[in-house]
């Protein structure tokens, strides 16, 4: 008897085993599969351009997610802040360029003005997420038919808005002179912007993180998505600090707005629904309230999208969401959700 | 007093109450009214415009209403319902399309295809996320609804892309065929078509509403309340949600075909997009969710809304040409259904219907304690 | 009258349409350790809740240190000065127990940080471990870190719920002689269905039934009256 419990034991034990390592094995190793149909250099172009699109999902993406798990609120506005972010900056970029800031300028004026951007975007976001919260949000805490009714209605005005102020219609956004072309590593062409998206994609991965785990406002966010009963009985006012996260989320997916527009050079009212569901698809995948989680699946969506995209563009949404269902089909609340 | 000893059960006495008190209720006529007003359109108004409204209106009642069973009524929120449209109207363009000159087996083949695709397509989406969070269920909608969006648009051999397909259909239902004429109306191929809308139309409702008074009906509705309560009492609460998830998809994808057969014309603007699901999801909240019959006025009121806000805010436009900013304010009128949107779920969240009757069964409570 | 340090007066409180508390009037004298006893279901929970503003009250009114907290926020009940260790040892597993003890702490002051060198010494355990999630903690640990980050601060009342739930026997009695040190400076309520411990720690006590209080007095009294302790705890 003891025998047959103990090797039932060992057998599960190699195939957990088996699942762990081979799940990570699969993991990684399936990045490397486009290059059966791909040649090393495009393959490494394809990398670079999914890396890219991954860190830009992540501004996006890690402020849904954090919203999301702190005051279970899904904001399916998010994505409106993206595009409102897209045309501040499309319109700074517009008056810089009046002075010769962008097309022309040096490497100094070039950097200016996506600091000018960033910063503005930064702001916008800042005050459109503090008034939507301050209008909206709250009175829906705990109802997610209303939340999810509410943040689409909203979605839709904010984009309307911009129609009207910008018109219906896609403009031509100007990347800033120092950061177009490319540089060329081992064969590999490598635009310059993509470099800065990624510089400053880490770059919030970084510092979100060192806010996450050294301040104490971090702790008490990071307390607040696992229990915000016991954080309010802690002596927090959970309510003032998550209006503070929905703005700073709200904050970053506008910066994310900006970045993608000089990346892409185009811009279009309805932009902001599209980065949504790829955003939405990557906090499914990250598994909700996890920052890291967010970031692996920024990455691997970013990656697939554009593996994909190369030899059949209609189909990389296809793959992405096929990657989500499995991903849930293996691990219900995603890569690092808790249950 | 005693009890009189009769051979039902207390649920069948009630049943028996509601069932002698039928034809005494004023819904009842009010539902015929409603429906006589449909039939004599025709007779009555002699108007393409009004009657091609009547006809949308018929077909979004029904497209709202199996979209009520599911949010109202089992509780899921779908992204996805209007892809199911979708997948209808394009059955229907495409196959007639593509096979050549209009035949009359087009018509049930595409309502065969629709229904298989939809019943595929939602079995699919229910088994990979129906279990999870309801937001994994949201993601995984809006995502196919973009996707199935994309491919419309981009599959440009298959689906004429953004032009779309415009195709004729058969016999007595194409344009041109003529036959005379009855108490003055022309009878011709958009007559009968309206017709063939009005009964395939009140089919679907009247199959709707026996759905959710069933026995089944009943289960998802006490699942929507309370999902741990039902699986307790012994239900398997994820058999009734697929349930009601493929049948309202099957009713969505049948209501393409039939809209696809009144418009003959499909594209993804008005067929899949992401406007359409608004437009269903406006329709539904401002007529009352959990209600079916608000689906009527939902739609009504949108329709009527969306035609008489156009004319009225083009004469604006013309009244002030020069102001560029008041010209697009003229121009967005979605912006105005957002707004009322926002403004109905929040302050108005049981919509119209949901409303009276809460107000008739207030009344009732209060004559009944006089 | 000695101080009391918080009044309930006929409160009530619902849950969705439940009605649990229905009219729960109690004082709590300074300088004690106050034990709420009762079946389960009874509302002691929910009471603890309530002045907590977890469950806000519906009626009555909960005075604490001259202050009406009735419809108060919970964040703003634990600033006025009132800790509490919910149930089933609620730490913030993902947190590490130096974050535990820093999210718990109101104002990072020297009295704050003596303090907390003065809980070390009543749970050695919690300096060993730091570092590390408190997740990893076994369940008297954890119960112990949730006792203990309240200590920082300086409250005057502690609002303790159930703590020896899932607890092996040796380790209540450790926490009850801590909880009989806590009690010698900071007031408790302390709701427990271990009766041992209770009578350990508790002074005066209240026993809640429907929602209701039933009865109340001396705890060294209770443990005398088997007829009552059958009738209300179910226990001979």
């Amino acid at each position: 008897m003891s025998n047959v419990a103990q090797s039932a034991a060992l057998e599960l034990n190699g195939s957990q085993n088996l699942k762990k390592w081979g799940g990570w094995i699969l993991g990684v190793g399936i990045w490397f599969l486009p290059l059966l149909w791909t040649d090393l250099t495009t393959y490494l172009v394809l990398t670079v351009a999914g890396i890219t699109m991954g860190m830009l999902l992540f501004l996006t993406a890690s402020g849904f997610t954090i919203i999301l798990g702190l005051m279970d609120v899904i904001n399916l506005a998010h994505g409106a802040f993206f595009a409102w972010g897209a045309y501040t900056g499309f319109t700074a970029l517009t008056l810089l360029n009046k002075y010769g800031w962008v097309e022309t300028g040096s490497l100094g004026q070039s950097v200016g003005s996506i600091l000018i951007c960033l910063v503005l975007a930064l702001a916008i976001g800042w005050v459109l997420g503090v008034i939507l919260e301050w209008l909206l949000i709250r009175r829906t805490y705990g109802s997610h038919l209303k939340q999810i009714l509410i943040t689409m209605g909203a979605a839709l005005v904010m984009a309307e808005i911009i129609t009207i102020f910008w018109g219906p219609n896609d403009e031509v956004v100007q990347t800033p002179a120092a950061f177009t072309g490319s540089i060329d590593v081992f064969d590999v062409i490598v635009e310059k912007f993509r470099l800065l998206a990624i510089l400053v994609g880490g770059a919030v991965f970084i510092a979100m993180n060192w806010v996450l785990h050294k301040t104490k406002l971090g702790i008490i966010v990071r307390g607040g998505v696992e229990n915000g009963e016991v954080v309010q009985t802690l002596g927090h006012n959970i309510r003032r600090i998550f209006t503070y996260v929905f703005a700073a989320g709200a904050a970053l997916a506008a910066m994310g707005g900006t970045m993608w527009s000089i990346y892409t050079q185009e811009i279009r009212p309805d932009m902001g629904e599209e980065n949504l569901i790829f955003a939405l698809i990557v906090v499914v995948i990250g598994g909700m309230g996890s920052v890291t989680g967010c970031f692996l699946a920024s990455l691997m969506v970013g990656l697939a999208f554009n593996y994909v995209a190369f030899s059949a563009p209609t189909l990389a949404l296809g793959v992405n969401i096929m990657i989500m269902a499995v991903i849930l089909l293996l691990r219900p609340s995603g890569l690092m959700g808790r249950d | 007093m005693s009890i009189p000893t009769t051979a039902f059960t207390p649920v069948e006495m009630l049943r028996q109450q509601e069932a002698a008190a039928r034809y005494t209720r004023p819904a009842l006529w009010l539902q015929l009214a409603i429906l006589a007003l449909f039939i004599l359109e025709p007779w009555a108004i002699s108007s393409f415009r009004v009657m091609d409204v009547a006809a949308k209106v018929m077909i979004f009642t029904v497209l709202v209403a199996s979209y009520d069973l599911l949010l109202g009524y089992t509780g899921i929120f779908s992204l996805a319902h209007a892809m199911f449209f979708g997948m209808g109207a394009y059955s229907l363009a495409l196959i007639t399309h593509h096979a050549g000159g209009p035949a009359w087996w087009h018509l049930p083949l595409a309502g065969l295809v629709a229904l298989v695709l939809a019943v595929l397509v939602s079995l699919l989406v229910a088994f990979f996320s129906l279990r999870l969070k309801a937001l994994f269920f949201v993601v995984m909608t809006l995502a196919l609804a973009q996707f199935a969006d994309i491919l419309s648009l981009q599959w440009h051999s298959f689906t004429g892309g953004e032009d779309g397909v415009s195709f004729k259909l058969p016999g007595v239902l194409a344009v041109d065929w003529s036959g005379g004429s009855l108490a003055g109306v022309p009878l011709n191929g958009r007559l009968l078509s309206y017709y063939v809308v009005l009964i395939v139309a009140v089919l679907l409702f009247m199959g709707l509403v026996r759905f959710v008074r069933s026995p089944a009906g009943r289960v998802l509705k006490s699942i929507r309340d309370n999902e741990q309560r039902a699986t307790a009492l012994g239900y398997k609460t994820f058999n009734y949600q697929i349930l009601s998830n493929v049948f309202s998809a099957a009713v969505a994808a049948l209501c393409g075909v039939l809209y696809a057969m009144w418009v003959r014309f499909v594209d993804p603007e008005s067929a899949m997009s992401t406007a359409i699901m608004l437009n269903i999801l406006l329709m539904l909240i401002i007529g009352g969710m959990g209600t079916l019959y608000g689906a009527i006025v939902g739609t009504a009121f949108i329709f009527i809304a969306e035609s008489w806000l156009a004319d009225g805010l083009n004469a604006v436009k013309s009244y002030l040409p020069d102001l560029l900013i008041l010209q697009r304010l003229a121009d967005r009128w979605i912006l105005y259904f957002g707004i009322l949107f926002i403004l109905v779920v929040i302050f108005f969240p049981k919509g119209l219907v949901g409303t009276a009757r809460d107000m008739a069964a207030r009344r009732k409570k209060r004559s009944a304690v006089e | 009258m000695p101080d009391t340090v918080l009044t309930l007066e006929g409160v009530q409180t619902f849950i969705d349409q439940h009605h649990i508390l229905q009219g729960v009037s109690l004082e709590v004298p300074a300088g004690q350790a106050l034990v709420l006893l009762g079946r389960n279901g009874a509302g002691k929970s929910t009471t603890l809740r309530t002045v907590m503003g977890l469950t806000p009250a519906s009626r009555g009114s909960i005075v604490f240190d001259g202050a009406d907290i009735t419809q108060a926020r919970p964040y703003e009940i634990a600033r006025a000065g009132i800790g509490f260790v919910p149930e089933d040892q609620a730490v913030l597993y993902t947190l590490t127990v130096e974050e535990n003890f820093r999210l718990a702490m109101l104002s990072e002051d020297e009295a704050s940080f003596a303090r907390q060198e003065a809980v070390f010494e009543l749970f050695p355990d919690l300096k060993k471990f730091w570092k590390s999630k408190a997740g990893v903690l076994s369940g008297g640990q954890k119960q112990m870190l949730a006792i203990a980050r309240t200590m920082v601060n300086d409250h005057k009342l502690l609002l303790i719920d159930e703590p020896s739930k899932g607890l092996a026997p040796i380790l209540v009695d450790q926490l009850a002689e801590s909880l009989n040190q806590i009690k010698s400076h900071t007031t408790i309520v302390l709701v427990e269905q271990n009766f041992h411990m209770a009578s350990q720690v508790g002074q005066d006590y209240y026993i809640l039934d429907d929602g209701l209080v039933v009865h109340q007095g001396v705890m060294s009294d209770l443990a005398q009256d088997h007829e009552l302790k059958q009738k209300y705890l179910g226990i001979a």
